[in-house]
């Protein structure tokens, strides 16, 4: 039993936050108000805001010009953090958040159960094979996000630009030049050079295939796809974060509560080798970051996702590292992109309206009544 | 020389096939309204849909052709009414939905079948008698309301008040639908009177059957090349 519930529970203790920048929709009309939601948390569930003074660098990027966000834009509800800002001129904008790093500590127990759950294999199998498995860290991490959506029609060249963080997604196509079905070519940087060999998850959310119902009050999880099924909902109550303030990473459970519960062997009796070992089910009480593509980048820092349905993709991904010091334990750096891809956004598709994109429904009626009198007036000859 | 009659709904049916393609569906726009206005927003979105949402206006317009008198009009809308409500409440809740181009598909069918049916094309072409009225203006219904389900969650509804969203996207429905019929009942019911009504009769539900055939082509077209 201890085996069972050991590894469960801190597995509930120890879920840490990913950082994604997400739009309700990644399609805007130039020169109205528009939304950007900071989700710290899952790419469902934001779980804390995030604070300003934690902010490095907020960027926005279109046709040329790199702006620097003004603080306040910024606002919070609930658990999320909204940017809002108008968008301007036609063009793919880029939209980039890079925090200030914070450390953590936690025993081996907890840092052990945290690289499993974030997926973050290389480091748990180094640990394996240097019997370093007992050795808790005192980790520096920091969050570097960035997303790429459309406004208007024209496709403009910012999607491949750098923002200069230190771990950094650049894709090597338009991701508006895409469409389902399609690969998307990708470079990882780390302090501006390729990054290789390094672990990345691909991902995406259905668009239209999904919303969110939960188990919890007033909420529900549906996903009509296996895929999609990354809905961490169901027992959000059993997760206890202590989110109480912003600042706080999870990962704060490791120093508060994470020693409490002895590192043990059997805590590590799952196969992290495995690419589904942090398929964890809804009860098991955790989520998992882990789902999705797990792709590699090569020598040059390149690697390709399938995009393989419509929905909000993203790429995430943490370089984690071991650092020489008194203090500091590890360094981790982590890194998410967030685009839209569709199957089409012609006329023949249905994904919007034609008034946006086509012909007004008013043309539709005039031509209806048209029509009709047309036929009337034939009618009535025929009399 | 003159057309012939049989030669025109089909030149006419080519001629307005672009406005037929004007198929209402989800727009970013209205996502930002859902996202920024709670529930009354939705209120708006349902409404505005079933406003610009012909199809089941159509629908509806074929139905009124066929009733004589206030009362008739408000039963059968009534039972429109409960079996939309019915499957767009349902549905929604529990998350059945379908391709949206296969129940649009079929919800232009209904529009077909309206008219036909007032032309009086069962007894003349079938030779057989329509279908209860009434019973097929609710199984319509029941069909609308889940393409107007499907419709809803495409959107992102999120997951707080989702009860109470859909309801008001329902209740937006209802109030759009008696904005549209306000007219269209005010302008049949006028027209009844006329000399000129038995061609206005044939005029639209000749149209409806055009409509209701253009919508299919476009809603299969759709489903077979639109990327599914």
């Amino acid at each position: 039993m201890k085996k069972i519930v050991l590894p469960l529970l801190a597995l509930v203790l120890f879920s840490s936050h990913i950082m994604y920048l997400k739009l309700d929709s990644y399609f805007l009309k130039p020169n109205k108000s528009a939304t950007i939601q900071l989700f710290n948390g899952t790419f469902d569930k934001s779980e804390n805001v995030i604070d300003r003074d934690r902010m490095l660098d907020v960027s926005l990027l279109n046709n040329g010009q790199r702006i620097k966000v003004d603080e306040s834009q910024w606002s919070e509800k609930d658990s999320i953090t909204f940017l809002n800002f108008r968008t301007g001129e036609p063009g793919t904008y880029v939209v980039g958040v890079s925090t200030a790093p914070r450390s953590i500590e936690m025993d081996a127990e907890a840092f052990n159960t945290y690289l499993e759950h974030e997926g973050i294999q290389d480091m748990l199998a180094w640990r394996r094979d240097n019997d370093a498995l007992e050795g808790d860290a005192n980790e520096r991490y920091s969050k570097h996000v960035k997303t790429i959506f459309q406004v208007g029609d024209k496709r403009t060249d910012d999607w491949q630009k750098e923002l200069g963080y230190p771990i950094e997604f650049i894709p090597l196509d338009n991701p508006y030049e895409l469409n389902t079905g399609d690969e998307l070519k990708f470079k990882l940087l780390f302090k501006g050079k390729p990054l290789a060999n390094q672990l990345v998850y691909a991902n995406y959310k259905g668009s239209s295939e999904e919303h969110s119902h939960g188990t919890a009050e007033n909420e529900h999880s549906h996903a009509s796809k296996p895929e999609e099924a990354h809905s961490h909902e169901k027992n959000a109550e059993k997760h206890s974060h202590d989110h109480s303030k912003e600042e706080k990473h999870s990962h704060d459970h490791g120093k508060e509560e994470g020693q409490s519960h002895k590192a043990t062997e059997e805590a590590y009796s799952h196969d992290t080798n495995s690419a589904d070992a942090h398929s964890h089910d809804s009860e098991a009480g955790g989520h998992t970051h882990t789902s999705g593509q797990q792709l590699r980048t090569d020598s040059q820092g390149m690697a390709t996702a399938k995009l393989t349905a419509d929905g909000i993709w993203y790429l995430q991904t943490i370089h984690l590292q071991n650092i020489e010091g008194e203090e500091i334990t590890h360094e981790s750096n982590w890194s998410t992109l967030t685009f839209e891809i569709t199957h089409a956004h012609g006329t023949d598709t249905h994904t919007h309206a034609p008034a946006e994109e086509g012909i007004p429904a008013y043309v539709y009626w005039v031509g209806s009544l048209f029509l009709i009198a047309i036929l009337f007036f034939w009618f009535n000859r025929k009399k | 020389m003159k057309p012939s009659f049989k030669k025109l709904p089909v030149t006419l049916l080519f001629l307005f096939t672009p406005f037929l393609l004007a198929a209402h569906g989800v727009s970013s726009a209205d996502q930002e309204i859902l996202n920024n206005g709670g529930l009354l927003s939705y209120i708006y979105v349902g409404a505005k849909h079933m406003v610009t949402g012909y199809d089941h206006l159509l629908f509806l317009v074929g139905v009124i052709f066929y009733l004589s008198g206030f009362k008739d009009i408000v039963r059968f809308i009534t039972v429109f009414t409960i079996g939309h409500s019915i499957t767009l409440i349902g549905a929604t809740y529990l998350g059945i939905k379908a391709d949206e181009h296969l129940i649009d598909a079929v919800i232009a069918l209904s529009v077909l079948y309206k008219g036909f049916e007032n032309l009086g094309g069962f007894e003349k072409y079938l030779k057989f008698k329509s279908p209860n009225l009434l019973l097929m203006v609710f199984i319509f219904g029941l069909i609308h309301g889940f393409g107007l389900s499907t419709r809803l969650q495409s959107f992102d509804v999120g997951s707080s008040q989702f009860l109470a969203k859909i309801f008001s996207f329902n209740v937006g429905v209802e109030l759009g639908q008696i904005c549209a019929l306000i007219p269209i009942v005010f302008i049949i019911s006028q027209w009844k009177n006329k000399k000129s009504f038995d061609s206005f009769y044939k005029a639209t539900n000749l149209y409806l059957i055009i409509a209701g055939i253009g919508l299919f082509l476009y809603q299969m077209y759709g489903y077979y090349y639109g990327g599914h």
